[in-house]
């Protein structure tokens, strides 16, 4: 039997990782594709003082050279500034202002689907509005997107960038990519069968026989499972996010990471993208700290008495 | 539905999609200002845009742009989680715990962002759905692997083989006929579909999005037009109040063709 650490361990060796893996992927990217990548990043054809940018950016001495001078700096929360998407600007500042707009938003996405996991796990929400889930999640985010920003124009006119519209945004969004792309429906239907399939276990009859809770005695053995399952809803919403937030206007990681793709702003990229991992580690932390405190749970030695 | 009437929705829905990419033209018509915003009927069978040019035109492009790459990308993850049925099947414990490994990593990233890096990195020469679609392929493979992998488990890993062996099987009837065909094919297909949507979906976003901010696309030329032109032209009639809710409806008509194609796929090769 493996030893139970294991699996929370990897996670918590991947979750440190992550963060580091990121930008190591694309400097490996950048010098394995063919041509200068001072070129690759900076391409002559669109930007000017194209070897300047190789001596800032640490271009110039190999991949090595460039992954240190970038992690140093990361400790130190200098990811630079940005050449194009706001011109001069440290680009810690523009994370610092788009993160927690991503993070409201994906929380409050989270909203209906903690409703629907709930609901599915205790039985509220009945097997057969699976099949209407299902139809709405086939719906894509930039259709429902779309609809939104729409209503908001519709209902708000010349004051569509006001706080209250802002307001309005921000909770259309948090529907929108909670519910499209079957972000609901694979919460309800995951979460659905697992409990079903942990219900039919025969440990969980003998409990009922012996006048136990269902659910109290399921739970530390789905909880695993379940921690993984909204790990992996999250990581769906933050890479929904990019499409919601660009086209309802929101200004948040996501849309910092399309306008510095779209612009070819190397810095804004790079970081946004390890901003999204460090998010997505923290995720790996959280799972891993359930798994370590089911396992303690299941482990501890049940007090008997007069033994 | 049953499975024949699953079969015929899905290869309808492919011989239209086919059709309008295969008859694509390579540049829209010259404009006819006196045409502009004609309703369906007047300007072939959709209506027209702002300078009068054929919508026709437009779906036809879309579906050149996104029909070879959405289908690649199915084809890509329908390998690769065969593949990885196929080794649960073999029963070698460490060429499984590398692709979990590596699946636990890749899973660990958020796609569009992996997506987005990718788009930047690749040279604009380059530039194109199909890389895009491959990379989101490489992606969605670690779920799909697991998926397979688990069918496989279930029906018993490494003894179901020895077991139709011992019966006098050759070894490539078990994996191709009772592994893939019989018990994989469920699994492989919806999650090729799903894939074939999800490329559909990804290039009317990234379209949109570079489309919303007068950018190029990452997809397709400038010179081709995409589905979410249409969206974009369409959504003005909401938003704006011109006359281009011909367009809109159009757009989201093909989105619906995909998606039916994708569900009918499900549905005709379901598990009995």
């Amino acid at each position: 039997m493996t030893a139970w650490w294991i699996r929370p361990g990897v996670r918590f060796f991947a979750a440190l990782l992550l963060p580091f893996l990121v930008p190591a992927i694309i400097t490996a990217l950048i010098w394995a594709l063919p041509g200068d990548p001072a070129e690759i990043i900076c391409p002559p054809s669109t930007c000017g003082g194209t070897s300047e940018l190789a001596a800032r950016w640490n271009l110039d001495a190999g991949p090595m050279h460039f992954f240190r001078e970038w992690v140093a700096s990361a400790f130190q929360a200098d990811f630079g500034r940005s050449w194009r998407v706001e011109q001069g600007l440290p680009v810690i500042d523009l994370l610092t202002e788009s993160l927690p707009i991503t993070l409201k938003l994906v929380g409050l996405a989270l909203g209906p689907i903690f409703i629907g996991v709930i609901g599915a796990a205790t039985g509220l929400i009945p097997s057969r509005a699976d099949g209407f889930f299902s139809a709405v999640g086939l719906v894509p985010a930039l259709v429902f997107s779309l609809l939104g920003s729409a209503a908001i124009v519709v209902r708000f006119g010349s004051n569509a960038f006001d706080m209250e519209a802002d307001r309005w945004r921000l909770l259309i969004g948090a529907v929108v990519l909670g519910m499209a792309d079957g972000a609901f429906a694979a919460a309800v239907s995951g979460v659905r069968g697992l409990v079903s399939a942990e219900r039919n276990q025969r440990y969980v009859s003998i409990a009922v026989l012996r006048g136990e809770r269902t659910l109290a005695n399921m739970l530390p053995n789905v909880m695993p499972a379940l921690a993984g399952q909204l790990r992996a809803r999250v990581l769906h919403l933050l890479s929904g996010a990019v499409i919601v937030e660009v086209v309802l206007g929101l200004p948040g990681v996501g849309d910092l990471l399309w306008s510095g793709t779209l612009l070819q702003d190397f810095g804004v990229v790079l970081a946004a993208a390890t901003a999204f991992a460090a998010i997505s580690g923290a995720l790996l932390v959280v799972q891993a700290l359930v798994e370590v405190l089911v396992a303690l749970h299941v482990r501890r030695t049940p007090f008997v008495e007069g033994a | 539905m049953s499975r024949s009437a699953a079969g015929i929705g899905a290869l309808l829905a492919l011989i239209v999609l086919a059709g309008l990419a295969a008859t694509a033209p390579d540049h829209l018509t010259d404009a006819n200002r006196d045409l502009a915003f004609a309703g369906p009927g007047l300007v072939g069978p959709f209506g027209a845009d702002e300078l009068g040019r054929s919508l026709l035109q437009y779906a036809q492009q879309g579906a050149g742009v996104v029909l070879g790459p959405a289908i690649a990308a199915a084809l890509a993850v329908a390998l690769l989680s065969t593949a990885g049925g196929l080794l649960r099947c073999a029963g070698d414990r460490r060429v499984e715990a590398v692709i979990q490994g590596l699946g636990e990593v890749l899973g660990a990233l958020p796609r569009m962002v992996v997506l987005l890096v990718s788009a930047l990195l690749i040279p604009s020469t380059e530039r194109g759905l199909l890389p895009l679609a491959l990379v989101w392929a490489v992606l969605a493979a670690p779920g799909a692997i697991d998926e397979a992998a688990a069918v496989a488990e279930r029906l018993g890993g490494a003894r179901f083989v020895e077991a139709l062996r011992a019966h006098g099987f050759s070894r490539a009837r078990v994996y191709l006929y009772h592994i893939v065909l019989l018990n994989l094919r469920p699994v492989v297909v919806r999650q090729a579909s799903e894939v074939l949507l999800q490329v559909t979906f990804l290039e009317l976003g990234l379209s949109y999005l570079a489309r919303q901010d007068n950018q190029s696309s990452f997809t397709h030329s400038d010179s081709l037009k995409s589905w979410a032109d249409l969206l974009y032209m369409g959504y003005t009639s909401i938003g704006l109040g011109m006359p281009t809710g011909h367009a809109l409806w159009l757009g989201l008509g093909l989105v619906a063709v995909v998606t039916t194609m994708a569900k009918l796929t499900t549905t005709l090769v379901r598990a009995r």
